[in-house]
């Protein structure tokens, strides 16, 4: 059902604030809503026609039998609110996408005070997922977060709802996480690399086989190295994990530079600046990124991708 | 389509366990095919859960629901009324349990359960069955739990343990409901049980009719006094009063030409003269029995009470005959509320017409009785005289009180006065009456109750059917109606011990005891203990719960509320659903599971909080070690006890072996109250 847009506005204009965005989030008092599902109210029905029953057949017993369905329905308030009353949510992970692809988000659920059955978590627009967490442990959920458009894709608001004990309730609290997850460009082809230094700008990978970079030596493996430069035979060997150095690579050291791409979008530059990203890391040619009022300096390996395709996305605000 | 079953596996046998539960009472008492019905499609559903069977389709279950239909029409010749109705919704139940598939199907089945719980009720209420209910409103309950939990690996006990949580959280407030909600009228008539057969007394009363009830010991009814009980010779509970004698038969009979309006007085009418004598008689005299009656069902509109009566509640009205009358028959029990002045038989008057009827007798019967009575009424001075000859003869003469007496042929009053004198109550009273009014004394035979068991737990009495008895009343100048027990003349211990006793004591008495089974009654020892307390439980069942309707509901509230209104009934209503919500929500919401401390922890945190207090503050996160330098430090001269204490405890704390035994805590115990000594 949708309302129209101005009353729309107005809830969700109240929502973000009584409900304002948080890193870590223990559902209070406040943040929890309650009302009877299709099936309580039809428990309800049920309850009345029960005491109706027991008025017309002055039977003082089926009368209890109906007070004792609406006590029922009482103590489920309590109960079903309990299941999400002090369930504590706080930013976990996120993996971040290429614009137009998908994103996902982790969510550390924990539980302090006691176990929370069959809580469905949703963003609007997507299939739920449903998890219980036993007290004292942590539980993480991803989320898929759809990316449209570069840059940082906040957390949509979600949805966590519960109909647990009796299903005669809903209860449900909006959570807004202060979390986001990174769209990077869509890489846009272009033949011209935006790059400067080197030994020839355009043709730096048809010379830069890995086969012509001098060997230097190894040193021993750290996490975020490239694993294309992993001593796999060596490891294979029982040498351990190490990356093999190589001299200053054929290519030289590249400079991606926002500036070579005077002319273009916002939004072009970035995508293109993102090819090449990806291009000279498939090379394995050391390249640095400059941005307005931000230089990444040239470097190889899938921590030096990351935080270079991390800076276009979060371009201008790094 | 593919059917999936959705309920979740671990609630599977708590569904089936519900079905069965719930069915049972209808089952016991139900023809034999809804049994049946029941276990095949227990049958099938656990063939279907093994994957043996697939799930019956359309055609079969439309075939099972029409033979379902059919048989109940077969055993009860319709598909209305309340026992069809409920064979019928049982076996729908059961069939709708076949078809579960989704958890939508497991909520209809779920909320049928409902409504079949409560159709047990509608046959008995007794509180067994209550208690059963509730038991299968939580294993309903349990279910509600189950198909709402969709982990695979939950477990099915918890959820059984969750539900009666859950129950025995509703119980208060559904009592606090159950009193507080005002009871509303019926919003169209509905009775179960009209076409039941009567019982009890019948309006008429011939030889060998009381025999009959006196063989059984069903209640009758009880009676709940407030304050005093009279003593056991003075309660006669009248039900009847039979003028019209027709040779073997006495009956009820109204004066000629006198209207309903006139005989029976009912509360809010115009009132007549006789009921304005007896009212100011009433407001005179000071000894008045206050008590509430709960009548068994009679399907009759006579009701039960002492001489006086005066209702006390609504739906009854007062007979001049100093008797109560229903305004509907007692097809329920029903409860009622009487005080009796015994006293104010005197206020009644006696008019010529009523006069005639009182001395009416038949033509034909009992010539001898009549000449012995023309006798008596020769040499007496007054009509009390009359009745104390009459009284000295059976007394004088071989009578003999039995309950085998012999046939009495053509004329019962002859016959028996001067031939067979053998006979109970009935024989005697109706006698009696045939020569009072033979004598000129304007007689009447009473039928009802005499005596009654009281209750050794509680203040009721119990009174039985074989309580049931029959005596006269004459009428006497400036005394008005007065009771004249003639069975008492010939068996004096039958109304001072009551029929039972009376039996015990007598010779054949104790062969007819065996024969009723009557005997286990007066058995003393466990047997008659356990069944003194049922009956308690189940008076005060009648009593508190089936009968609280909507003048005892008022007159509850009054006192806990002093003035009764409907906003004082709501907020009374909302601050104690309040209370109890919140007494709830206190205890489910802000308990933290695991707030208590271990045994260890409790003895760190003492030493902790006392050095807090003594010195500075101190962290919240030290090891031992580190709380025994921050001691030192503050407090030089406690440095060794601190560290004896603290390296006791490391050593106590994290054995990975063993955990501290009772004389080792001890010893830990005395280590930190040494330091404690040395912490100024």
């Amino acid at each position: 059902m949708q309302l129209p847009a101005p009353i729309r506005d107005l809830y969700e204009r109240w929502l973000a604030r009584r409900l304002p965005p948080a890193r870590q989030i223990v559902l209070d008092r406040r943040r929890i809503f309650i009302l009877p599902t299709g099936y309580g109210f039809f428990y309800l029905l049920v309850a009345a026609l029960l005491f109706i029953g027991g008025i017309n057949y002055e039977n003082n017993l089926i009368l209890a039998l109906s007070f004792l369905l609406a006590s029922l329905f009482m103590v489920a308030i309590l109960h079903t609110f309990r299941n999400l009353f002090a369930l504590g949510m706080r930013n976990g992970d996120s993996e971040s996408g290429f614009a137009g692809e998908e994103g996902a988000l982790e969510l550390v659920l924990f539980a302090q005070r006691r176990d929370h059955h069959c809580v469905w978590f949703r963003w609007r627009g997507q299939d739920g997922q449903q998890i219980s967490i036993r007290r004292g442990e942590e539980e993480s959920l991803w989320l898929n977060l759809p990316l449209t458009e570069r840059g940082r894709v906040a957390a949509p608001r979600l949805k966590v709802e519960s109909r647990f004990p009796l299903g005669l309730l809903r209860t449900w609290s909006y959570v807004s996480l202060d979390h986001y997850c990174l769209a990077w460009p869509r890489p846009e082809e272009s033949l011209d690399c935006p790059a400067d230094g080197g030994k020839e700008n355009q043709q730096a990978f048809s010379s830069g086989q890995p086969g012509n970079d001098e060997f230097q030596g190894l040193r021993s493996y750290t996490p975020g190295d490239s694993l294309r430069r992993v001593d796999w035979k060596g490891y294979a060997r029982g040498r351990g994990l190490n990356i093999k150095q190589f001299e200053e690579p054929v290519g030289g050291r590249l400079w991606l530079r926002w500036d070579r791409l005077q002319g273009l979008g916002e939004e072009q530059r970035l995508s293109i600046l993102c090819y090449w990203v990806l291009q000279l890391d498939q090379q394995r040619q050391p390249y640095g990124l400059e941005l307005p009022g931000l230089t990444l300096a040239p470097d190889t390996g899938d921590v030096h991708r990351w935080r270079l395709l991390d800076a276009l996305a979060s371009y201008p605000d790094y | 389509m593919a059917r999936i079953y959705q309920v979740p596996s671990h609630t599977r046998l708590w569904l089936a366990l519900a079905v069965v539960l719930c069915s049972i009472p209808q089952l016991v008492k139900g023809p034999l095919w809804q049994a049946g019905l029941l276990v095949l499609v227990i049958l099938i559903r656990w063939l279907v859960d093994q994957q043996r069977l697939t799930l019956p389709g359309r055609i079969v279950r439309t075939l099972l629901l029409i033979g379902a239909v059919g048989l109940t029409f077969y055993s009860f010749g319709r598909l209305y009324g309340p026992e069809a109705g409920v064979a019928l919704l049982v076996s729908l139940f059961a069939l709708k349990y076949l078809e579960v598939v989704q958890q939508r199907d497991a909520y209809v089945v779920i909320v049928l359960g409902y409504f079949v719980c409560a159709t047990a009720l509608l046959f008995s209420q007794t509180p067994g069955m209550f208690l059963y209910v509730v038991l299968c409103m939580t294993v309903l309950t349990t279910c509600l739990v189950g198909i709402n939990h969709s982990d695979t690996r939950a477990s099915g006990l918890l959820h059984g343990k969750r539900a009666m949580v859950m129950t025995l959280q509703a119980i208060p407030l559904m009592v606090v409901l159950f009193l507080l909600v005002p009871r509303v009228a019926p919003l169209w008539n509905m009775q179960v049980g009209e076409d039941k057969a009567r019982t009890g007394m019948s309006d008429s009363m011939s030889p060998g009719q009381i025999s009959e009830l006196s063989e059984s010991a069903e209640l009758a009814f009880r009676v709940d006094f407030q304050g005093d009980i009279p003593p056991r010779p003075q309660r006669y509970w009248r039900g009847l009063t039979l003028s019209h004698y027709d040779g073997r038969t006495w009956q009820q009979a109204v004066p000629q030409g006198q209207a309903e309006s006139e005989y029976l007085y009912r509360r809010g009418n115009q009132k007549p003269v006789w009921y304005q004598q007896l009212e100011s008689r009433r407001a005179a005299e000071q000894q008045r029995y206050r008590y509430q009656i709960i009548a068994e069902p009679t399907q009759r509109r006579w009701l039960f009470s002492l001489a006086v009566p005066f209702p006390l509640d609504e739906g009854m009205a007062l007979a001049k005959d100093m008797r109560l009358v229903a305004d509907q028959p007692v097809s329920q029990r029903f409860a009622y509320r009487v005080e009796s002045v015994p006293a104010a038989t005197d206020a009644i008057s006696l008019d010529g017409q009523e006069r005639q009827l009182m001395l009416s007798l038949p033509q034909e019967s009992g010539r001898k009785a009549r000449g012995l009575a023309q006798q008596w009424q020769l040499e007496s001075h007054s009509a009390r005289e009359i009745a104390q000859r009459a009284l000295r003869h059976f007394r004088e003469q071989p009578f003999h009180y039995t309950l085998r007496p012999p046939r009495l042929t053509a004329d019962p009053v002859d016959d028996f006065l001067f031939r067979t004198r053998r006979g109970f109550c009935e024989h005697y009273a109706s006698s009696f009456t045939f020569l009072m009014r033979a004598a000129g004394v304007p007689a009447r035979v009473v039928v009802g109750y005499q005596g009654g068991e009281q209750n050794q737990l509680g203040t009721h009495l119990l009174v039985r059917q074989y309580d049931a008895h029959a005596w006269s009343e004459i009428w006497l100048e400036g005394q008005g109606w007065t009771r004249v027990d003639p069975t008492g003349a010939v068996a004096p211990e039958r109304i001072e011990l009551g029929l039972r006793e009376a039996l015990e004591n007598s010779e054949d008495g104790r062969d007819v005891l065996d024969d009723l089974g009557l005997r286990r009654f007066s058995d003393g020892g466990l047997f008659a203990k356990v069944s003194q307390w049922v009956d308690y439980v189940d008076f005060r069942w009648q009593t508190w719960v089936l009968g609280y309707d909507s003048a005892f509901q008022s007159a509850f509230l009054e006192d806990l509320l002093g003035v009764v209104s409907p906003v004082r009934i709501a907020i009374a209503l909302i601050v104690a659903v309040a209370m109890l919500m919140g007494l709830y929500a206190l205890f489910l919401l802000w308990r933290t599971g695991n707030a208590r401390l271990t045994l260890m922890e409790r003895e760190y945190w003492r030493l902790h909080q006392r050095a807090s207090e003594r010195g500075r503050p101190l962290a919240v996160g030290l090891t031992p070690m580190q709380l025994s330098d921050a001691i030192s430090e503050q407090w030089p001269q406690a440095a060794v006890a601190a560290e004896n204490w603290a390296k006791y405890y490391q050593k106590l704390h994290y054995d990975p072996v063993s955990a501290p035994d009772k004389r080792q805590r001890r010893h830990l115990r005395s280590l930190r109250n040494r330091l404690y000594k040395l912490l100024d």
